[in-house]
């Protein structure tokens, strides 16, 4: 008889037991999260009140460095960043190896992911080991390895002096690998550092745009009526003021360092996740497994950050991976233009400061112009591939 | 009914659109410190004066003590009937400085915006007919490497080798040339270049995705079978349905890159075009000139949004407009 294991039967089912292990308590990413924040929050706070303005932050400890706002809130993404982005994809392997495969295909996706990496572990760590860029006006306009530049630019040479023709020539060294600016900063470290800029200008807008486009998307699809009727117009006018042209008033208006920037950047730019979202959640709530969770008795929040939220997230984050070039961009637009952060070394600033010098030191604009080509051709490649692998019907939608 | 109401109110959302604008700059205005009393301030400290008489001397002069709402419809009344001040760096009103300079802009903007609309499509489409092969894959790569590479760097580069190495072209510009001459051609080719590198990599791509879906269409195998020729079913049958989508995303790409690149590209090849004055103005601080360059281009992008949704509705006969 197949009735031999009664232990199993239904009616012996002892739910309370099941209804108390399957108690809903806090996530694991929530968990983390909170276990990086409050920290962070509570560092902060001591920042803000217990030290003055110009103490560093850990000068208890012996470490000179004062964090500034941008790095809080470069913190604060990357912790977000870690248990919303990369842990799930520990959590479920199975779909991570499967996302990987579909990824894989698209070889050049490949390698910008390993160059984007390489850019964020270097400008994470890299200003850690290296001092910041010193002027040293002696050694200015030092070519990088494998070139050379007339004495005539240079007044003292790290490398080699060799003679031709009758003039002197500096060779390149390792001292400077990507030569050195007119004050004679290393450029290599400069790039560094720029690196670091650039992370900061990629993660935490795209935590402002998918924070922000996200609430304002359910908002509008889940309350309807007058609300959604004024935000999604609100939408419409941020669609159409061209969002350079504001920065360029904005700035114009107020001035202001690179935080502010940054912030702007991501406030001024969540209209298209915004309207993504809400146009999903509207689709989403006329689905059968929406219905049953609003007949179980799951309330509106958890709809959205269960169901709304996750089905949406992958075509959230190929749009901000194309938005994120535009940002990097923007800000080498505005430095090369002479508006932006001077005290940052962020690459624009870098490549502005060459255009004067291109004529017998074109490095100092090649270089850093260089690298922000490359990484924005990253990003791009890596939105192409992201949206083949995560949602392939995503990527009919998104080219009408 | 149907399209004509369509039009209408979307046409009347524009205004309403370009009116919240200009409210907004005008209360980022009133909110900020006036750069012009600031400067009569501290000229005045600096010869020994009074600063405060001073800058309440401006503030009576500009009208900066009038009640708000009399000087927000004083602004509005100003802006829509194009009377946008007088610019100090220029001496000169406002509105006439931007045409003088929309005069060089239009020199190198009417030719890349033509270049754009019709190599963009065909490009695409050669892409799509030849998918797969070397031609695609070097389209392709043209495109991503038009698309990332910043204007402003790509204009630096060419600009060193084109004109300080190799001599071919001018370094700066010369606006006394006529327009319909060598030399003219010769200095706008590579701004021009530059720029159409950078709009064509979008819409390529665009172009190719759409049109490969057509091109086995039941509609596009029904024409073979009856004998149409080759080019007559890529001009006729799938360019047609095509130009649906990739008009919207080249009058956005196009705004985009007016707007944001020509400033950049104007200032890298010094053409005294507006993306330039906007720039002079800003360094200069001439308020009144920065104003007038910023609404100028809002309402360029309000009106090139608004065409963007009536050709997309023109275009396509299968929209609906019952319930728009």
């Amino acid at each position: 008889m197949a009735t031999d294991s009664p232990s199993r039967q239904f009616e012996q089912t002892d739910w309370d037991e099941i209804a108390r292990n399957t108690e809903r308590g806090l996530s694991t990413n929530l968990k983390l999260t909170l276990g990086l924040v409050v920290p962070l929050v509570g560092l902060f706070l001591y920042d803000l009140l217990a030290l003055g303005q110009y103490d560093a932050t850990f000068g208890v400890v012996g470490w000179g460095y004062d964090v500034t706002q941008l790095d809080w809130l470069f913190a604060l993404s990357l912790i977000l960043f870690g248990a919303y982005g990369l842990l799930p994809l520990y959590q479920a392997p199975r779909m991570t190896r499967y996302y990987w495969s579909e990824f894989k295909r698209n070889r050049p996706a490949v390698v910008s992911l390993v160059f984007l990496a390489v850019i964020f572990v270097m400008g994470l760590f890299g200003p850690l080991f290296l001092d910041p860029p010193k002027a040293a006006l002696f050694k200015q306009f030092q070519p990088p390895v494998g070139t050379e530049v007339n004495m005539q630019y240079v007044i003292e040479c790290s490398g080699q002096v060799t003679t031709s023709g009758g003039e002197r020539f500096c060779q390149g060294s390792m001292a400077h690998p990507f030569g050195t600016t007119d004050n004679g900063q290393d450029i290599f470290t400069l790039v560094v550092y720029g690196m670091q800029i650039t992370m900061k200008i990629a993660f935490i807008t795209t935590l402002i745009v998918i924070t922000v486009g996200t609430a304002v998307g359910t908002t509008a699809a889940y309350v309807g009526g007058m609300v959604d009727e004024v935000l999604m117009r609100y939408v419409d006018i941020q669609q159409s003021f061209p969002t350079f042209i504001a920065y360029l008033l904005i700035l114009y208006i107020f001035g202001g360092g690179i935080a502010l920037f940054i912030v702007l950047f991501g406030l001024f730019s969540w209209e298209g996740t915004a309207r993504y979202v809400r146009s999903n959640a509207l689709a989403k709530a006329e689905e059968e497994y929406i219905k049953a969770s609003q007949l179980t008795g799951a309330s509106a929040y958890h709809i959205i950050r269960r169901h709304i939220v996750p089905n949406t997230a992958s075509s959230i984050i190929t749009d901000v991976t194309l938005l994120v070039p535009a940002f990097i961009l923007f800000e080498a637009q505005l430095a090369f233009l002479g508006l932006g952060d001077t005290a940052v070394p962020s690459w624009g600033q870098v490549l502005a400061r060459g255009r004067d010098v291109l004529a017998f030191a074109p490095w100092v604009t090649l270089v850093p112009g260089l690298f922000i080509f490359l990484t924005i051709l990253a990003f791009n490649f890596l939105g192409d591939a992201l949206l083949d692998a995560l949602n392939p019907r995503a990527a009919a939608e998104a080219e009408e | 009914m149907g399209l004509r109401w369509y039009i209408a109110r979307r046409v009347g959302w524009a205004v309403v659109v370009t009116f919240i604008i200009v409210s907004i700059t005008w209360a980022l205005l009133t909110a900020a410190p006036n750069p012009e009393v600031r400067q009569a301030a501290t000229q005045a400290a600096l010869e020994g004066g009074n600063p405060n008489t001073a800058a309440e001397r401006v503030r009576e002069l500009r009208g900066l003590n009038a009640p708000l709402y009399q000087r927000y419809i004083d602004y509005v009344v100003n802006v829509y009937t194009l009377d946008w001040g007088w610019s100090r760096m220029r001496s000169q009103p406002v509105t006439q400085a931007m045409v003088q300079s929309l005069y060089y802009t239009a020199q190198y903007s009417i030719p890349w915006t033509l270049i754009t609309v019709v190599l963009a499509p065909a490009v695409g489409l050669y892409s799509a007919a030849n998918q797969y092969s070397w031609k695609d894959h070097l389209a392709t790569g043209f495109s991503f490497f038009g698309y990332a590479i910043p204007n402003f760097f790509f204009g630096i580069i060419l600009l060193l080798i084109f004109g300080v190495y190799l001599g071919w072209i001018p370094i700066t510009y010369n606006s006394d040339v006529p327009v319909f001459s060598l030399a003219n051609a010769r200095q706008l080719a590579v701004p021009i270049f530059v720029l159409v590198t950078g709009s064509i990599g979008g819409t390529v791509r665009v172009a190719r995705n759409e049109s490969s879906e057509f091109m086995s269409a039941d509609f596009v195998k029904t024409a073979t079978a009856k004998g149409v020729s080759t080019a007559r079913i890529y001009t006729r049958h799938i360019l047609r349905p095509t130009m649906v989508p990739l008009s919207t995303t080249m009058v956005a790409q196009l705004l985009a890159l007016f707007i944001g690149s020509s400033l950049l590209v104007e200032i890298v090849f010094s053409i005294p075009g507006l993306g330039r004055l906007t720039y002079r103005a800003i360094t200069a601080q001439d308020t009144n000139l920065v104003l007038g360059s910023t609404l100028f281009f809002t309402f360029i992008a309000t009106i090139g949004n608004l065409l963007q949704d009536i050709v997309y509705t023109v275009l396509d006969p299968r929209i609906d407009f019952s319930d728009r």
